[in-house]
Formats: structure tokens, sequence, C-alpha cells
């Protein structure tokens, strides 16, 4: 009977443990878990500070006892891994335990960022990334008596957390080092766009500063102005948690390499051979650049998760990769970014109505779209760009040609982009 | 048994039907702000080609590996095990619009609440015996849910028919 590890019980883990289940019944399946939690999704957690979603909403896949039974696991909560010995195939835990395997994953996930000088300030700040993080927000603004709250970080994070802070009529100011909103999905022309329709709802937005420190008045920036706050919440993104590595010791010659994650071939194994990672905190393929990069999203946490299962049950099975892709739907926006927004090429846009589409080609090479208001279309898009990067056909199918000009898409920006009728 | 739709567009006249039973079936009301599940085009496909026109039905496409499953951060969505549907309880969907951007076929639709609904398929119809309702009306048996077994024996047998042919053409 074979043993296996997984490290971290968040969508990767538990989609890697689901699978492993599928192909071989009969292994040991041990998961080791530092929370006492279900699998819970981090982008649940602005739902549930702004109470639009319960408790019971905010672990998709049920509770631990329902996924011990169902897919007959053996969880360990409330327990962190010391290190581990992929010699000997063996790991400690920190009460001392040690425990042996046969294939392991690696799925600690991500934290969020919080720099040492913001700390020095003496401010109370909140976070938004874990249901504790949820809940203390949740409080706060349930307590009241917050007039004026800055979010650091306008990222897709950020504007949700500011929506929920005007949803609850507190003044919000979006602070971030970046010239515009979603620098890393948007275009600046579009991400101007929706700067000009937050403010004339009310957020307010301060660019290119730097933030000093979080002291008790509020947020300190680099040129030495405080802008004053009841509250603060620090939006500024995750980092990898890869420390296990530093306390793994691996195959002869085959250190697990480490850049910003973990880094991961197609079948999610690790440099070190037996070691397998996913999710975000693993390094998969960038189809759009072949090269690897966190990519820290749910749906791409749970294909990983579930390729690493397969491999580790013997079933040889290849994820790809994936592309940058970004939907934010705020204060009755929608947002989508496609592809890598920094790559050259030429801007085609299509406007009609409310509904904006901007294209990047470099020649007939689509290297990135965002679209602003329309849901819709998103998926197809998506999908193009993706099956465009794997070596598919290049042309949309007919179907998908229709579906975009009834969305109303001009066939001229629909040939554009890959129709051809 | 897994069930899947086909749409014959040698026979579809583009009349619509199967989008107005759709809306009747799932009480749509397009003027009040809900999105049609079902919707019916044309396409122009030049005067040049044998058919000018092609007219095509579209709703969800109950893919077999649905990526809008996965994709909702909720767990909203989930795999009919009968009859192979793409299904969903929406209860504690966040309006988050994930699974629109994971739908090749667009899909998705959100309701007043900001909800995702979509085509089920029918499926309390068809768990009945009955025809799912876009099925029901369609005046050319165009649109059709057959069993998926079936569909793929008579696929292969078409497929070796055609075989057969060029073997015996040459």
């Amino acid at each position: 009977m074979k043993k296996y590890a997984i490290i971290g019980f968040g969508c990767a883990g538990f989609h890697a443990a689901k699978s492993i289940r599928q192909v071989d019944p009969e292994g040991q399946i041990t998961v080791f878990n530092d929370t006492g939690q279900p699998p819970f999704n981090p982008m649940l957690s602005t739902y549930y500070a702004s109470d639009k979603l319960g408790l019971d909403g905010v672990f998709p896949f049920g509770t631990l006892e329902e996924l011990q039974q169902q897919w007959s696991l053996d969880i360990h909560h409330n327990v962190r891994v010391d290190w581990v010995d992929a010699q000997s195939k063996t790991i400690k835990l920190e009460d001392g335990n040690k425990h042996s395997f046969d294939s392991i994953l690696i799925a600690t996930g991500a934290r969020a960022i919080v720099p040492p000088s913001f700390r020095e300030g003496g401010g109370d700040y909140y976070l938004m990334r874990t249901l504790e993080d949820a809940q203390r927000l949740r409080s706060r603004i349930e307590e009241g008596g917050i007039k004026r709250a800055t979010v650091i970080g306008g990222s897709m994070v950020g504007i949700k957390v500011a929506e929920l802070l005007h949803e609850n009529n507190i003044e919000t100011t979006i602070v971030d080092a970046a010239s515009y909103l979603f620098p890393l999905a948007a275009y600046e022309s579009i991400a101007k766009l929706i700067q000009q329709r937050l403010e004339e709802q009310g957020i307010k937005f301060v660019f290119g500063a730097q933030v000093s420190t979080i002291t008790q008045e509020g947020v300190v920036l680099g040129n030495g102005n405080t802008l004053e706050s009841d509250i603060v919440c620090l939006c500024i993104g995750t980092t990898a948690n890869v420390e296990l590595v530093a306390n793994t010791k691996v195959v002869e010659d085959s250190p697990v390499k480490v850049n910003r994650g973990i880094v991961v071939d197609m079948h999610m194994q690790t440099t070190c051979p037996g070691i397998y990672a996913a999710g975000d905190c693993c390094e998969g393929i960038n189809l759009q650049t072949g090269k690897t990069q966190i990519i820290g999203l749910w749906a791409n946490a749970a294909a990983q998760g579930s390729c690493a299962g397969r491999n580790m049950a013997g079933k040889s099975t290849v994820y790809y990769g994936n592309i940058l892709h970004n939907i934010t739907h705020f204060m009755d926006m929608d947002f989508i970014g496609l592809g890598d927004p920094t790559l050259p090429g030429e801007r085609h846009t299509f406007k009609k109505d409310d509904l904006i589409v901007e294209a990047v080609l470099e020649g007939n090479k689509i290297n990135s779209i965002n679209i602003f208001g329309n849901y819709k279309i998103s998926g197809i898009l998506k999908n193009h760009l993706t099956k465009l990067l794997m070596g598919g056909d290049s042309k949309l199918t007919i179907a998908q040609q229709g579906l975009l000009a009834n969305q109303g898409l001009s066939w001229e920006f629909i040939k554009l982009i890959g129709g051809e009728i | 048994m897994s069930k899947i739709f086909i749409l014959d567009t040698e026979k579809c006249i583009g009349c619509s039907s199967c989008a107005i039973a759709c809306m009747d079936q799932n009480d749509i009301e397009p003027y009040e702000g809900d999105i049609p599940f079902r919707v019916c085009f044309t396409v122009e496909q030049g005067s040049d080609k044998d058919s000018p026109f092609s007219y095509l039905t579209m709703a969800c496409m109950h893919c077999e590996d649905a990526p809008c499953i996965n994709s909702c951060p909720a767990g909203c969505l989930s795999k009919d095990m009968d009859t192979g549907f793409t299904v969903f309880d929406n209860n504690n969907c966040i309006g988050c619009h994930s699974c629109a951007m994971a739908c090749p076929f667009a899909a998705p639709c959100f309701d007043k609440d900001g909800k995702m609904v979509k085509c089920d398929g029918c499926i309390d119809r068809v768990r009945a015996g009955l025809e799912p309702a876009c099925v029901r009306v369609c005046p050319y048996d165009a649109l059709q849910l057959v069993a998926k077994e079936d569909y793929e024996k008579e696929q292969k047998y078409k497929k070796a028919k055609i075989l057969a042919y060029m073997a015996f053409d040459k």
C-alpha cells in the first residue's frame, strides 16, 4: 500500500488528495494541515467580511469530517511540518512525530505580504487573506466608528476591500506605488477609466506613492505626508510559503529549486524527484513566456493539484500551464485581463456603449486582451488565447464568433482577433 | 445514462422556438433584466459558400470536463452523475463571474440578485422522462437530447461508412 503525504490543505492539497484517491483506492493519504479548518478559499474572505457569505459558504468542498470520510483521508490538523527528508522519505512534525511517505506534495499556499517597515510605526492594520483576517475586519466594521479608511494596494483584493468599506459608508482612499490600478493585468487606458468610474462613486486614489509606515494616525507616505485613517487595510499581494524547502533534505545533487515559488515541471514535480508542489506556493509554466511563474488563481491551483495527485499515484499526467488571467467584479463593473499586458505589440480598441475590448497584437499573435463592461465574452477570449498558445487552431469557431457578435462585437474586430468569415 | 444535446445545423431554420421555450420554462423575463440561457443567431458564411447562412442555437454545452466547475470559488457547480448535465446550486454564489471566464461558450448568466444561473438541461423534466423544453418545441428535430453512448456509436458507424466508401471508391 502506497503512502502519500500532502502538506497543506487548500485548493491544491484537496484536489491532489481527491485525484490520488480516484487513481489509487487503497493508498494511505495523510494530510498535514496547519489550521483546524477545511480548505478555505482566500478569494471568499472579502465576501465573508461583508456578510455576503456565511461561514458554511467559505469552505467550498465541505467540512473536515466530510472530506475525511468521502475521500478516506487521514487529516492531521493544527500541526506544522518541521522538515522533509527526501532520502529516507520521512517528515517530522513540530510535535516530534515522524511519518514516512512514498510520495509527497508541498501545497503550503501563500500569505499576505507585510513589509517590516510597515510594522515599525506601531499602527494597526488589517489583512485580507485568511478567514481570521476576514473575521477581524468584519468585527471591526460592526463595531462602528470608522469614518476614514486607507487601503494600501490597488490590487484585485484591494478593490474588493475598498468596495466593502465604501458600502459601509466609509470614506475610502486607495494608495499604491504604481501609477495606475491593476498594473499586472490592465492597460493604463482601461485602468484610468476604472479609476474615473470609482472616483465618481466616491473612492479616492493616491498613485505613485511609497508607504513608509503605518502609525496610529494612519498611513505615512514617503514624502512625509500622513493619510489620516481610522482603519488601514493592507492588500499588496502575497508571498509563497516556501520555508519548508529550506528544511528539506533532498536526494543527492537535486536541490528543490525556488525562485519566488517552488519551481515545478509539467508533471508538477519539483527539481527533487519524488517531491511535488502545487498551488500558490509553486511556479508552473506561464504559457506565454515558457518560463515558470506563480499564477495564484483558484482554478489553477485545482488543476495543478489534480495533476500532481495523479502523477503521485502513478498515472502520468501533464499540466501544460496557464496564462495570466483575472476577472474582477466590483461596484457594478467587470474588468477582465487576459495575458501579460506588458508584452509588446500594436493596440487595437473596440468600443460600443459600455463595452470596451482592447487587444495587443504582435503581427497576428494576440499578446493580451483587456475587457471592460462584459463578463459574457471573457471565457470565449480566454479560451481562444490559451488555445493559440497551446498550438491549437488559430481561428475562433463559428459558434464563438456568433456569440461574440451577439454580445455586440463588430465582425471587423472579431476577424482581427481570430475570426474568419 | 449520460446525455448530450446535438444540433443538426442542416435542419435548423433559425426560428428561435427553442430560446422562447427556454425562457418560458425558466421564467426568464428579458425585459426585466433577465439574461436568456439560450441564444439563437445567424452566421453569414459568405455568398460563395454552399449555404451562405447558418443558424445556431447555443446554451450550456454540459462539457464532459466542464472548466466552470473548478473555477467556481464557492463550489456552486457540479456534475449530475445520471445525466452528465452541469448543474448548480447558487446559494453560495458570490457573483464573481469566474465561471464566465472559464466557459468557452458564454453559458453562465447572472440574475438580478447577481447570482449565477444557466441551462441545467431541464434536469427536472428529463428525470421525469420528458424532453428539455428547447428540444420539445423544435419543429424540425434539429435540436435533440440523445444518450451519449448512442451518439458515439452512431458517429463511429458514420465514420466507418465513410471509410468503407472511400476504400470502395479507390
